[in-house]
């Protein structure tokens, strides 16, 4: 699902992001990256989807090698990845069925369809009441299943997460966990960067420590120290 | 781009338009006033230019034959004048007509003073095709037999020539000016724009909208923005310029205003057409800071 081989990222201000990262993830995979603040965890989540390009090294994600994809076949990568974030980024102009919706618009899916789906998807992560509320009308926890939402619409393979729950309360947190676990139960392949040890801890899921921009400890189950 | 795609981009264009109501209105206004601006200024080009042209189609020169020249070589002098290269067009003015004229202008009783003489020879007015040509004209028409005298305004020509050539000058001063002042205007609106859809492309990369699903929707929504105030730009101007058209007729009566409506109906056109052209433009230039295309 995910290869990565010898990867480095240097930013163009200079900035060593990530040294030499090699890692595979397998298809069905819940992992999460941990590391202090700084050591590289965003930068390896924007280079699955392509927001960030390596600077050396082969990153193969979903069997495109990413960084021969010419760019116009960018859109078709990105189907496949759904990707959600520690701010929501939802439009603030947009309902929040028309925010999910808007993931099968942009891909030529039919009226009726993207009607019919764009409800059942909202009361699987249980919104099917507040279908009409803005953003700004929904508490975070709400916010982020709609962003939820929008990112398995398409069903992508692959759902890469950066601090999901950095902006929510701890039990808020534990419900988008819920649901981030029953996507991955249905085969979704999960790469989730986070801070909360106690979510780590708990879910007992593999766990990739990364530091100063290389993985310094890769444990198949739960509880990891790193830093201090 | 599939049906359902297009469906999608008018709707979204709609509502778009409608949720940002500020910003369209913001950017309707903006191009509103840039184009009233370009329209104001392409009105004084005009105007500049046409007084220019009528200055110097007053430029003329009198041809003045010797007293004894009999009627079959007056009018055989008026045919070489028309050959000459640089003539547009001469006119006779018969020396009693010429008389007449002096009767008219200055007084009657003076005409009868000189008791049924007419001192006033034939003559000709000779308007040439450029102004700049009066001077070689008036030189070649000096030197054919049957002519007594040249005359033309050997001094103001100069000064007219500099003073039109000026005129048209400033005209067109005026319109850059105001050109580039309205790119000005309309760039900080499409920065605006930009800003506050910075966010929505972004997403729709993001869950994989194609380049052209992104595009259109803010090409569309720019030319119909461009639209809307290119024509009311199109209103103000026109009314605007209607308006003063007959001020100007009914005070300054001697002040020349363009006023073919053929011409002004043009200039009208073009502030729409540019306005749509401005507001596309505009999208696309936004757009390609967020779209590698
Ligand atoms: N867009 C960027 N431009 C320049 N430097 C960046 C950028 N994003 C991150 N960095 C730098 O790269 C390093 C890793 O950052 P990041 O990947 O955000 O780490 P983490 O998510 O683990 O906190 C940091 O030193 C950070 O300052
Ligand atoms: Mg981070």
């Amino acid at each position: 699902m995910i290869q990565m081989t010898n990867v480095a990222k240097i930013y163009p201000n200079g900035a060593r992001a990530l040294v030499d990262i090699s890692l595979k993830i397998n298809k069905g995979e819940f992992v999460f990256l941990v590391g202090p603040s700084g050591a590289g965890k965003s930068t390896l989540i924007r280079l699955l989807y392509r927001e960030e390009m390596a600077s050396r090294g082969q990153v193969i994600v979903n069997g495109w090698n990413i960084l021969r994809m010419r760019e116009r076949e960018v859109p078709h990568f990105r189907r496949n990845i759904g990707v959600i974030f520690q701010d929501f980024k939802l439009l603030a102009n947009k309902t929040a069925f028309e925010n999910v919706a808007f993931a099968l618009e942009a891909i030529g899916v039919s009226p009726k369809e993207v009607r019919l789906r764009t409800k059942k998807m909202l009361k699987l992560v249980g919104l099917g009441h507040k279908e009409n509320a803005f953003p700004d009308e929904l508490s975070g926890g709400e916010q982020q299943r709609v962003s939820v939402a929008r990112a398995i619409i398409n069903n992508p393979s692959l759902l890469v997460a950066d601090e999901p729950t950095g902006n929510l309360d701890a039990d808020t947190a534990w419900e988008i966990m819920e649901l981030l676990y029953n996507i991955n139960r249905r085969g979704t392949t999960i790469v989730m960067a986070t801070h909360a040890r106690d979510i780590v801890e708990q879910m007992q899921k593999r766990v990739i420590v990364i530091e100063d921009g290389r993985v310094v400890r890769d444990e198949n189950m739960g509880a990891i120290e790193y830093g201090t | 781009m599939g049906l359902n795609s297009a469906r999608y981009v008018l709707r979204e264009v709609g509502s778009s338009l409608r949720r940002n109501i500020w910003l369209s209105i913001a950017s309707v206004l903006t191009i509103m006033i840039a184009m009233v601006i370009l329209g104001a200024s392409l009105f004084f080009f005009l105007n500049a230019a046409n007084l220019a042209e009528n200055f110097e189609s007053e430029l003329e020169i009198n041809v003045f034959t010797q007293e004894d020249l009999s009627n079959m070589e007056v009018s055989a002098l008026g045919e070489r004048l028309k050959g000459l290269d640089g003539v547009q067009s001469i006119e006779l003015i018969t020396k009693e007509q010429a008389l007449a004229k002096f009767a008219q202008e200055y007084s009657e009783s003076l005409v009868e003073d000189l008791g049924g003489e007419n001192p006033f020879p034939d003559s000709y007015k000779v308007f040439v095709t450029e102004p700049e040509l009066v001077e070689g004209v008036a030189k070649k028409i000096d030197s054919l037999t049957g002519v007594d005298n040249v005359v033309y305004g050997k001094e103001v020509i100069g000064p007219l020539l500099q003073f039109t050539n000026w005129l048209r000058w400033v005209g067109m001063g005026v319109v850059a000016i105001f050109a580039v002042a309205s790119i000005v205007l309309i760039s900080l609106n499409i920065r605006m724009t930009v800003y506050s859809r910075r966010k929505e492309i972004e997403i729709m990369k993001l869950v994989g909208a194609s380049n052209s699903f992104i595009r259109w929707p803010f090409l569309l929504e720019g030319m119909v923005v461009g639209l809307v105030g290119g024509l009311f730009a199109t209103l103000i101007v026109g009314m605007g310029y209607d308006w003063f058209a007959q001020y100007i007729q009914s005070t300054l009566t001697f002040v020349p205003v363009v006023s073919e409506s053929n011409l002004i109906w043009k200039v009208l056109a073009l502030l729409v057409l540019i306005g749509m052209g401005i507001g596309a433009l505009g999208s696309i230039i936004s757009l390609r800071r967020f779209l590698k295309v």
